[in-house]
C-alpha cells in the first residue's frame, strides 16, 4: 500500500513539475504549477485555522494571550507584510529609484515611534480595538462610532491595494484579463475570510510569515548567484548591482549572461536609479520627507497594527514583540530593493516592453530564468501576503461595524446571532466596495496603501498620542482634532480622485503637490494635534476618573 | 502627583509619576536620535548635493548650437545622435520625452546618411516597423535578422562600434514618421529633456562606495533599518531596567 502511495505521489510530482515547467511565460497563459502551489497554500491556511480554531470571541481577539514574544513578533510581521510590502515596494523603487526608499524607511521607522510612544501604554490601557480605546478614553459614544467608521475607512483603503495585488497575481497565474482577475480574486479572498475569519488567526499568521519570507528570499539567492554577484547575503550583495546600474554594465562585461528573452545583462549608465530625488523621476526632496513622515505616523496609528498589542500577555511582552516584529519585517524590507535593482537591468532592453511595475517581483524572477516552480511559489507568496492582510482587515472592519458600531451604538440589545449576521454582511459589503475601487486602477499598490497610512496618521495617531500622553486632551478636543484631520484627508482625496477622473478643480496642481494622497499627513497630523490641544484648553477638562486611570494604570 | 495643581494630571512635557518621567526622558532621547538619523542624513544629503552632468550632456551641449542652426559637421551630428540614443537607452524615460528624442535621433541618422544609404535605411526602418507590429514573439527569426541588419546599418552611420550596448536598442528608436523632419516644438524641447535625464544630484555621500553600495543608498536602504531594530532593542532593555528599578508592575 505504502509503495502504491509513494508511486502515486512521485507520478503526480513528475506531472506537476512538467506542467509547471511548460507553463511559465511573462504573461498570457494559465500556469498549472503556480496555480497548484497557490491553492495548496490557501488550503494549508484553512487547515491550520481549523486545527487552532478560536474557542470564543475573547480568544479570537486576544489569541489566548499565551503566545511567545517571538511568535507574536512573527504575527505582527505577517499581519503587516501585505501586497504593498511583497509586491508594491519593489515596484516603487523600480519605478522611481531612490524615491521608493522613502516607503521602506517610512514603513519601518514608524515602529520605533509606535514602540517608544505607545505600545506598552496601549497594552496597559487594556482595550481590544482602536475604537474601544477612543470611546473609553474620550468618554464618548459618538467618538466610539467615529473611531469605528475611521477604522472601517482605513480598512477599505488599505484593502484596495491588496485586492489590486491579488488581481495582478491571479491575472498572472490564470492568464486572464485584470478585471476578471480582480473579480475572481475578490470572490476567493471573501470566501477565504468568511471560512477562516474566526479560525486560529495568530497561529496562521506565524505560518504565513514563514511562507511569505521563504518564497520571497529563495529567488534572490538564485538571481544573485546566476548573475555573478555576492549571493551568500543578497541583502548586501545587491549593493554592487546598484553601483553597476549607476556606472553601467557594458556588453563586454556581461560575459554571456542573458535574461529569459535573450537580452544581455547590460545597461547604459543610469545614475537616476540611485541618486536622490532625481529630476527624471519627477520626485522632490519635500515629497521624500513628507512620505517618510506620513508613513511613520500612519504606522503608529493603524488600527490593525495597534490591535496586535492587545494579544500579548504582558506590557513587557508587547514591547519586546515590537522588536521581534520589526526585525522580521526588516528581513523582507532589506530584500525588496534587490528585486527592483536586478529587475531594472534584466528589463533594461526596450524589447522587454512596458512591464506592470506592481508585478516586477515576479517578472524579475521570470526574466532571470528561475525555475517556474520557484516563480510560482513567489507568486503564491505574494497572494498569501495579500490574503493574510486582507482577511485580518476585513475581519477588523467587520467587527468595527458589528461590534463597535452596531452593537455598542445602534442596537445594544441585539442577539449574538444578529451580531454574527451583521459581521458577515459587513465583510461582504466591504469586499464589494474594495473590489470596485481596485478595478479603478488609480495608482500603484504601495501608493494606494500609503493613503490608508495618511488617513490613520491624521485621525487615529493624534487621538492615541494625546490620549496616552496628555490627560488634558478631552472629548471636545478629540472631536476637533478628528474634524481637522478629516478635512485635510477629504481635500486631498477629493483632488486625487477628481484628477484621476479628469475633473478639473481649482488649484489642482498646488493640492496635488502639497497635499498628495500618500503624504497629506505631513500637515494633517500636526493640524489635528493643534486643534485637539487648543479646543481641549478652551473646554471642560477631562473627567477625574479618566485622569486617575491614566496615572494609576497606564503610567505607573 | 507631586503638587496639588498636578494632581491626576499627566503630560509628556510634565510627567507627574516617576515611571512616566523616566519613560519620557528615554523616549525623548531616542526620538531625537531617531529623527536626526532619519531626517538629518537626508537634509545633509540635500545640503551637500550638486547637480552633476553626465559626460554625455557635456558632449551634447558642445554640438547642440551647430545642430540647432544647421551648421553641424558629420562628426558633430554623430555626437548628437549618439547622445540622444544614450538617453533613449535609459531606465527611466517618460513617453513624451521619448517622442521628442525619437524625433531628434531619427532625423539625425537620416541627415547624416548619404543618399544611397538613406534610401536603404528608409526601406529597412519601414519593413522593420511592419514586422514589429506583426509579430507576437520577439524570438521570430525574421524579426531578429531585420533588427540586427538595421542595427549594423544605422550604427555605422552614427559611428557606433560593435559591442556598444546602444547598438541593440537603436533599431527600436528609429521611426518612419520622423525621417524627414525635426519639428520646431521637439527641437525646442530637446535641450531641456537632455538636461533632465543627464543631470543628477551627486555629492561625496553618493560617490563614496560602501560594501559595493553608493554610501547614501546603503545608509537609507540597509543601515537605517538595522538602526531602527537597534533603537527598539535599546528602548526595551532600558525600559526593563527602569521598571525594575522603580518596581513597575509589567505583568498586566
Amino acid at each position: 500500500m505504502k509503495k502504491i502511495i509513494i508511486s502515486a505521489i512521485l507520478l503526480f510530482s513528475m506531472k506537476f513539475l512538467h506542467a509547471a515547467t511548460a507553463a511559465t511565460q511573462l504573461e498570457g497563459s494559465f500556469k498549472v504549477g503556480p496555480a497548484i502551489i497557490l491553492i495548496s497554500i490557501l488550503l494549508l491556511f484553512i487547515l491550520v485555522g481549523i486545527i487552532f480554531r478560536a474557542k470564543d470571541t475573547t480568544d479570537f481577539y486576544a489569541a489566548g494571550r499565551g503566545i511567545s514574544r517571538v511568535g507574536s513578533g512573527m504575527a505582527i510581521a505577517s499581519n503587516w507584510m501585505s501586497a504593498a510590502s511583497f509586491l508594491g515596494m519593489a515596484a516603487l523603487m523600480y519605478g522611481s529609484g531612490y524615491h521608493g526608499l522613502a516607503f521602506v524607511v517610512g514603513w519601518t521607522g514608524g515602529y520605533v515611534l509606535l514602540l517608544i510612544l505607545m505600545a506598552g501604554q496601549i497594552r496597559k490601557y487594556g482595550k481590544y480595538t482602536a475604537a474601544d480605546f477612543i470611546g473609553d478614553r474620550y468618554y464618548s459614544k459618538s467618538l466610539l462610532a467615529v473611531g469605528a467608521i475611521i477604522a472601517i475607512l482605513i480598512s477599505i483603503t488599505y484593502c484596495v491595494g491588496q485586492f489590486a495585488g491579488i488581481g495582478l497575481m491571479f491575472k498572472w497565474v490564470l492568464g486572464i484579463d485584470y478585471v476578471w482577475a480582480v473579480v475572481i480574486g475578490s470572490a476567493v479572498v471573501l470566501a477565504y475570510t468568511l471560512i477562516s475569519g474566526m479560525l486560529g488567526v495568530t497561529k496562521n499568521m506565524q505560518i504565513q510569515y514563514v511562507i511569505i519570507i521563504i518564497s520571497f528570499i529563495i529567488p534572490l539567492f538564485i538571481l544573485l548567484y546566476k548573475f555573478d554577484y555576492f549571493w551568500v547575503l543578497p541583502q548586501i550583495g545587491y549593493g554592487s548591482v546598484v553601483s553597476d546600474i549607476v556606472s553601467g554594465v557594458p556588453l563586454a562585461d556581461s560575459q554571456g549572461l542573458v535574461n529569459s528573452m535573450g537580452h544581455a545583462f547590460a545597461i547604459v549608465p543610469s545614475p537616476e536609479y540611485a541618486m536622490p530625488w532625481d529630476i527624471s523621476t519627477g520626485s522632490t526632496f519635500f515629497q521624500w520627507i513628507a512620505i517618510v513622515f506620513s508613513l511613520m505616523i500612519g504606522t503608529a496609528g493603524l488600527p490593525h497594527v495597534i490591535q496586535r498589542f492587545y494579544v500579548v500577555p504582558k506590557a513587557r511582552d508587547a514591547r519586546w514583540s515590537v522588536v521581534w516584529g520589526l526585525f522580521f519585517i526588516c528581513i523582507l524590507y532589506w530584500s525588496a530593493p534587490v528585486y527592483s535593482a536586478i529587475g531594472k537591468i534584466l528589463s533594461a532592453h526596450p524589447e522587454v516592453g512596458m512591464l506592470n511595475k506592481d508585478a516586477i517581483v515576479v517578472y524579475t524572477a521570470q526574466l532571470g530564468n528561475i525555475h517556474p516552480l520557484i516563480v510560482g511559489l513567489l507568486a503564491a507568496g505574494g497572494v498569501s501576503a495579500a490574503f493574510s492582510t486582507v482577511s485580518g482587515l476585513l475581519v477588523a472592519g467587520a467587527s468595527a461595524f458589528s461590534n463597535d458600531l452596531y452593537v455598542r451604538v445602534l442596537r445594544p440589545n441585539s442577539s449574538p446571532k444578529r451580531q454574527l449576521l451583521m459581521a458577515r454582511v459587513g465583510t461582504v459589503v466591504m469586499a464589494i466596495i474594495v473590489g470596485f475601487l481596485a478595478l479603478q486602477n488609480w495608482a500603484l499598490i504601495g501608493q494606494l496603501v500609503a493613503v490608508a497610512f495618511s488617513l490613520a496618521g491624521v485621525t487615529i495617531f493624534p487621538l492615541f498620542l494625546l490620549g496616552i500622553w496628555w490627560s488634558g486632551s478631552n472629548r471636545a478636543g478629540a472631536a476637533a482634532g478628528v474634524i481637522a484631520g478629516m478635512l485635510v484627508a477629504l481635500t486631498s482625496i477629493t483632488y486625487f480622485v477628481a484628477a484621476k477622473e479628469g475633473v478639473a478643480l481649482p488649484y489642482a496642481d498646488f493640492f496635488a503637490y502639497w497635499l498628495g494622497p500618500w503624504y497629506f499627513a505631513w500637515i494633517g497630523a500636526p493640524l489635528a494635534i493643534l486643534a485637539n490641544i487648543i479646543v481641549s484648553k478652551l473646554t471642560k477638562p477631562t473627567p477625574l476618573e479618566i485622569r486617575k486611570f491614566l496615572i494609576e494604570q497606564v503610567h505607573s | 502627583m507631586e503638587t496639588k495643581k498636578d494632581e491626576y494630571h499627566i503630560s509628556f512635557f510634565k510627567p507627574t509619576t516617576a515611571p512616566a518621567r523616566a519613560n519620557r526622558n528615554l523616549a525623548l532621547m531616542l526620538v531625537i536620535i531617531w529623527a536626526v538619523a532619519v531626517f538629518g542624513f537626508q537634509i545633509l544629503l540635500r545640503v551637500l548635493e550638486k547637480p552633476t552632468p553626465e559626460p554625455t550632456l557635456t558632449e551634447f551641449e558642445s554640438v547642440w548650437a551647430n545642430v540647432e542652426n544647421g551648421n553641424a559637421s558629420v562628426e558633430e551630428m554623430q555626437t548628437f545622435a549618439q547622445s540622444t540614443l544614450t538617453v533613449l537607452s535609459k531606465v527611466f524615460l517618460k513617453a513624451d520625452d521619448r517622442a521628442v528624442l525619437d524625433n531628434a535621433f531619427t532625423w539625425a541618422v537620416f541627415k547624416i546618411a548619404n543618399d544611397e544609404t538613406r534610401e536603404e535605411l528608409a526601406k529597412a526602418v519601414s519593413t522593420f516597423e511592419e514586422k514589429s507590429a506583426e509579430i507576437t514573439d520577439i524570438t521570430n527569426t525574421e524579426y531578429i535578422v531585420m533588427r540586427d541588419n538595421l542595427s549594423v546599418l544605422a550604427g555605422s552611420v552614427i559611428g557606433l562600434v560593435p559591442g556598444d550596448i546602444r547598438m541593440s536598442i537603436l533599431p527600436l528608436e528609429l521611426k518612419t514618421e520622423y525621417e524627414n523632419g525635426y519639428s520646431d516644438e521637439n527641437k525646442t524641447q530637446t535641450p531641456a529633456v537632455m538636461t533632465k535625464y543627464l543631470t543628477h544630484n551627486q555629492s561625496v555621500l553618493t560617490d563614496t562606495k560602501f560594501l559595493g553600495f553608493p554610501f547614501h543608498y546603503f545608509y537609507t536602504a540597509v543601515f537605517l533599518l538595522i538602526f531602527f531594530v537597534g533603537l527598539c532593542w535599546l528602548y526595551c532593555v532600558r525600559t526593563d531596567a527602569i521598571h525594575k528599578r522603580l518596581s513597575v508592575n509589567d505583568n498586566m
